[in-house]
């Protein structure tokens, strides 16, 4: 190993030879005492929660954040809303921890239990549901913006990618500590690399899109995406800062140097793919009987395009598509890294972020406005250099990774982060609502090991969590503060387009429940798969009764969104998500009126209903109590019951209100 | 936030949203505007700059694969004098996908001619287009910055080489709304032959709101997906049903609201679509005439005078951005003349010339020119060197593109390459400056028309681009 660290800085001496100079070093940044002043460079403070001289405000103040929450409303001039219902709250917490609707089942056992623990056995159940990992997994996922594709040309499928998205759900259902979760997937092939679990973790280096051009590849610049890759997510997943921005210069508003990205970059110089075959040794037998002889044809036809004549290239290039397109797909895998020195990338800054015009060498180094002045940077082939980059981003000190987090799992309860750009929180992002809470969350947060379930419970028991999503005071509310960010009432928020499709199943009796493994391809109309450039590889699942697992485990193409979720913000999953847009249009209702999904789902739930219930009246009461968690009100059943009896004896009545029911504010909804 | 409390429920929901078109939109105040906008992102908005917002809407004839411009709008008699030799030094050096130091320039098979009064030189591929060569504004000097497809193809839909950005299509109606109720803002017409290289996430909304996404024609007479009732559903049983998810739905709202307004407003909105929108993709009422004008019929230009039919009855209505494709599936039925740029050129010429000729002349006649830009072209053109001895390389750094109508001087050539057209050499235009002048005659500002995201203020140039003023009156 050291005799080949000697030869490759021989080689990068007589590079530089070559060149006439030795290679200019950028120097490390300087920053201003203002600069680092900025709060959320700053160490978390201390505050302890205000407190309350009057019995009703004593009485409101179920947590610490209920304090905060107080104090912030009350400067404002505004109160909290009253207690939501009991019935409203159930619906509400089983879709924040499990994004599926309560049964009725359910429903009854809690609106019956008059305990005064029953509140907290119903946060603890869901917790403890491996429902809570696959609905929380899932915002991970689009914060790393996970797919199962390459995205480009040829949007190869990553067949193995579910192993990572396996990790994800139950890395949440075992509520690791998220400083491990943080090591495990920048560097979970440095921990172990006999540990399977961490092998598949640091797969997520190589979640983002990559472009391979068949043939004729750019080496360097292929290269240099990849790194950008690595490196963006580092800032927008874990710090929650844009230093992206900082790639083609320094940056324009926060005190990231140019040099500051690519020392980060630094860390990923050694970062090599690495496929770790999973397969039998039969299957891997048979895949090589397959392969070997089209390698062997793809090699002699490779070698005799050097040869041949400008007529000849052409009918090569032909045969050697015609093996591309014959190739198998690759065997089952898991998608690792490893450090390979021999493949180590010497990391320039870059005039203009443009790989062809490297300006000053740099080593690996954290973000130099978090560092003390004049923190040495490390060379490139220092060993492990995502450990060390990783316990940099989840040590207790660090004043970003914590505040981040724990604004995140703010932001999915209460539809808002306390810092609402939960990607940014940088001088561009949006200014804390709560300042002191949210380092109180964030020092809670380490203190309890970084475990994500203590910070869940303690929003959960909140008043805040709890209180109605309408308020008496509507007017003034939306008068001082209209995006609800100070929390007078609960924030209603729409249904996200997982979340849609899983409650159709669900409450059509067709939830298929498995947990985890290989994604499900569906049959699409075949329409949009000839929008693929290789729409070959779209081959439907051939088991069936996987068409109705959940969404989370339908395969996430990067070419290919299905409609239903792209017409609903679900992302596009070629850049990091922090929080999904909710747009309202026409196509919305198309899909949901006319669409092939929901009129199928539809007439199963009034399959369903016509099984479960013998009267129209209990039908109806039925179909409420499962979609929407409450019966029906009496306007509705008057409503639903005088459509139904229109025409009694034809069955698409009851599909329709079914349907009409998937399209129901109430349904689509939580409050 | 400004809400009137003195109307009660019905009377709000009647005359808040449904449906509010650009009459309704120019009655209200400013802050009405700006709410009905938070809740019906769609409404028309005025353009930021009004005072030279002279188009309303653009076509897009995206020529994908890469069209040679040699062999097209920029003719270099040089390169038949060069055929067969190394390229001149002089020439200098560019970055190619396969051509190599090899290579040997490869001479054009085809002549040129000056054509109508402004005497642009168009070659013998394109006899129809040099019909109207006086309404077309060529552009002769654009370059990009990416040599290989899927980069060149995001880089020209989106501004940026990379994936997950906002579609020209998508920021256009992100800035302006749109003025069809009944018909989606922005609209693109794949080529059935199959998709292109940088696929559907160069046409889409990247991280703007999924109203601002387009929709994907399908081939055939029914273009959009779930405009038909379900199976064995008729129109009447429809209404009723609707019906009653409107009378559940106002049952449950408990006062204004403002989001479930707007949701009851897409569901008519939705509603009017599928009983107005399948007149409009109707092109059996078309007089023969302008049929034959855009050969629909012929074999040949069946597809896309179809398409570039539609096109004209979309911007008709109202819709904001039509991307009508030509090109996918593979080099052969693409722009993309690796193997033999006579074959291929001939042939992709044979479909398309036609119909883009009809699509100006048509839209000219009906007075719709003068606010819609037309644009074409595809995500480069095509290398002076040849590639397996009969086929161009991919070519970025010099070629051509026309614009036409919504306020661009016809009849002018802006720009040049060098010599043997390998790179843009005077007045270069960046597709950075082609999307800037694209806003500025919608009336848009590229700095105005920015999404916050992830701590950026994204916009459509990303670095600057400049209004080339020369091509615009």
């Amino acid at each position: 190993m050291q005799k080949l660290f000697a030869l490759l800085a021989v080689a990068t001496l007589l590079f530089a030879a070559e060149n006439g100079a030795p290679e200019k070093i950028a120097p490390l940044g300087v920053y201003k005492l203002a600069e680092r002043a900025y709060w959320a460079f700053q160490p978390r403070n201390n505050a302890a929660p205000p407190v309350f001289a009057t019995a009703i405000d004593k009485a409101w103040v179920k947590t610490p954040i209920d304090a905060f929450v107080l104090d912030g409303l009350k400067k404002a001039g505004l109160l909290p809303a009253p207690p939501a219902s009991k019935a409203t709250l159930i619906r509400r917490v089983t879709y924040d921890l499990t994004g599926l609707p309560p049964t009725p089942e359910e429903l009854d056992a809690f609106l019956k239990d008059e305990s005064p623990k029953a509140w907290e056995n119903l946060v603890e159940r869901l917790l403890a549901s491996p429902r809570y990992g696959e609905q929380w997994g899932r915002h991970w996922l689009d914060v790393v913006r996970f797919a199962e594709s390459d995205g480009y040309e040829y949007d190869m499928h990553r067949p193995d990618a579910y192993r990572f998205r396996d990790y994800v759900v139950n890395s949440f259902n075992d509520d690791k500590p998220y400083d491990q979760f943080i090591k495990e997937q920048l560097a979970g092939d440095e921990i172990d690399p006999n540990n399977e679990t961490l092998m598949v973790a640091s797969g997520f280096n190589r979640l983002g899109p990559l472009r391979k051009n068949a043939g004729n590849q750019n080496v360097a610049s292929s290269r240099n995406e990849v790194l950008t890759e690595m490196t963006n997510v580092v800032g927008a997943g874990f710090l929650g800062v844009t230093v992206g921005c900082s790639r083609c210069h320094d940056h324009k508003f926060d005190p990231f140097r140019q040099s500051d990205y690519y020392r980060l970059q630094g860390f990923f110089a050694q970062t090599n793919e690495n496929d770790l075959i999973r397969a039998s040794a039969e299957e891997q037998a048979a895949w090589k009987a397959v392969v070997d002889p089209l390698t062997t044809e793809l090699r002699r036809l490779q070698f005799s395009m050097r040869k041949a004549t400008e007529e000849e290239k052409g009918k090569i290039q032909t045969q050697l598509d015609a093996i591309d397109e014959k190739m198998p797909p690759p065997m089952t895998a898991i998608y690792a890294v490893k450090n390979d020195p021999k493949k180590l990338s010497p990391v320039h800054t870059l005039f203009k972020g443009d790989y062809l015009q490297p300006v000053e060498a740099v080593g690996a180094r954290p973000l130099g406005i978090l560092l003390p002045e004049n923190t040495p940077e490390t060379p490139l082939d220092a060993e492990k250099p995502r450990t060390r980059l990783a316990s940099w981003v989840a040590d207790p000190a660090n004043p970003l990774t914590a505040r981040v987090m724990v604004n995140r799992v703010w932001q999915y309860h209460f539809g808002r982060g306390i810092v609402s750009t939960a990607n940014d929180f940088g001088r561009m992002g949006a200014k804390p609502t709560h300042p002191e809470l949210l380092d109180f969350l964030a020092n809670k947060f380490v203190e309890s090991g970084w475990r994500m379930k203590p910070i869940h419970r303690m929003i959960l028991m909140s008043s805040a969590y709890r209180q109605a999503s309408q308020s008496p005071a509507e007017k003034i509310g939306m008068e001082k503060d209209a995006e609800v960010s100070l929390l007078w009432k609960f924030p209603r928020r729409r249904l996200e387009a997982e979340e849609i499709r899983d409650s159709m199943l669900a409450v059509s009796g067709r939830l298929k429940g498995d947990i985890g493994g290989p994604s499900v391809l569906i049959p699409i109309d075949q329409d949009l798969v000839k929008m693929l450039k290789r729409p070959q590889y779209w081959v439907a699942t051939k088991d069936k009764s996987q068409y109705d697992r959940r969404t989370l485990y339908m395969i996430y193409k990067r070419n290919l969104q299905l409609p239903f979720m792209g017409v609903f913000d679900a992302p596009d999953m070629q850049l990091s998500c922090s929080r999904r847009e909710q747009s309202t249009h026409a196509p919305q209702a198309l899909e949901l009126l006319n669409g092939q999904l929901s009129n199928d789902l539809a007439q199963s739930f009034a399959s369903r209903l016509m099984k479960e219930a013998k009267t129209d009246a209990e039908r109806i009461d039925l179909a409420w109590r499962l979609a929407v968690g409450r019966a029906p009100t009496d306007k509705e059943k008057r409503l639903a019951a005088s459509y139904l009896d229109e025409k009694p004896s034809d069955p698409l009545r009851l599909k329709e209100m079914a349907l009409d029911v998937f399209n129901l504010n109430a349904f689509l909804y939580v409050n | 936030m400004h809400t009137r409390y003195n109307r009660n429920r019905r009377e709000f929901l009647t005359d808040c949203f449904c449906g509010m078109g650009s009459v309704a939109f120019a009655a209200m105040t400013a802050q009405e505007q700006l709410r009905a906008a938070k809740f019906n992102p769609l409404a028309p908005k005025p353009p930021h700059e009004p005072a030279h917002a002279k188009a309303k809407s653009v076509i897009f004839l995206f020529m994908a694969g890469g069209p040679s411009h040699l062999e097209t709008f920029d003719p270099k008699p040089l390169l038949n004098k060069l055929d067969g030799q190394k390229r001149p030094a002089e020439f200098g050096d560019v970055q190619y996908q396969n051509v190599n130091t090899a290579s040997r320039i490869l001479g054009t098979k085809r002549t040129f001619q000056k054509y109508g009064k402004s005497g642009i030189e168009i070659s013998d591929l394109f006899p129809y287009q040099a019909e109207v060569a006086d309404e077309l504004c060529m552009i002769r000097s654009m370059h990009g910055d990416m040599v290989v497809h899927s980069a060149a193809q995001y880089q020209m839909m989106t501004g940026r080489v990379i994936p997950g950005f906002p579609a020209m299509g998508s920021w256009v109606v992100y800035g302006l709304g749109s003025e069809a109720e009944n018909l989606p803002a922005y609209v693109v017409m794949p080529d059935s032959h199959g998709a292109q290289e940088a696929g559907v996430p160069m046409y889409t909304n990247g991280f703007l709101p999924s109203v601002y996404q387009p929709t994907m024609f399908r081939p055939g007479t029914k273009p959009v997906l779930n405009l038909d009732l379900p199976k064995g559903v008729s129109l009447d049983e429809r209404r009723r049903s609707i019906r009653l998810l409107r009378d559940l739905n106002e049952a449950g709202m408990p006062g204004e609201d403002l989001e479930f307004a707007a949701r009851m407003s897409a569901y008519d909105t939705a509603f009017k679509m599928q009983t107005e929108a399948p007149k409009v993709f109707d092109l059996s009422n078309e007089p023969k005439e302008t049929l034959d004008l855009y050969g629909v019929g012929n074999p040949l230009t069946d597809d896309y005078g179809r398409r570039c039919l539609m096109a004209r009855r979309m911007v008709e209505n109202g819709v904001r951005f039509v991307t009508v494709v030509s090109g996918g599936g593979g080099p052969e039925a693409e722009w993309d003349a690796h193997n033999d740029i006579e074959d291929n050129h001939l042939r992709m010429a044979s479909w398309t010339d036609k119909p883009v000729a009809a699509l100006i002349k048509d839209l000219k006649r009906r007075g719709l020119l003068d606010s819609t830009i037309v644009l074409w072209g595809g995500e480069f053109g095509r290398s002076p060197e040849s590639e397996k001895s009969k086929g161009r390389d991919h070519h970025n750094t010099g070629f051509s593109m026309w614009v036409a109508g919504g306020g661009f001087k016809g009849g002018t050539v802006y720009g040049a390459t060098d010599d043997i057209g390998l790179k843009a050499t005077v007045n270069p235009v960046h597709f950075r400056d082609l999307h800037t002048t694209l806003l500025y005659q919608l009336g848009l500002n590229q700095d105005a028309l920015s999404f916050m995201h992830l701590g950026r203020k994204e916009r459509l140039t990303e670095i600057r681009g400049e209004v080339i003023k020369d091509i615009i009156s």
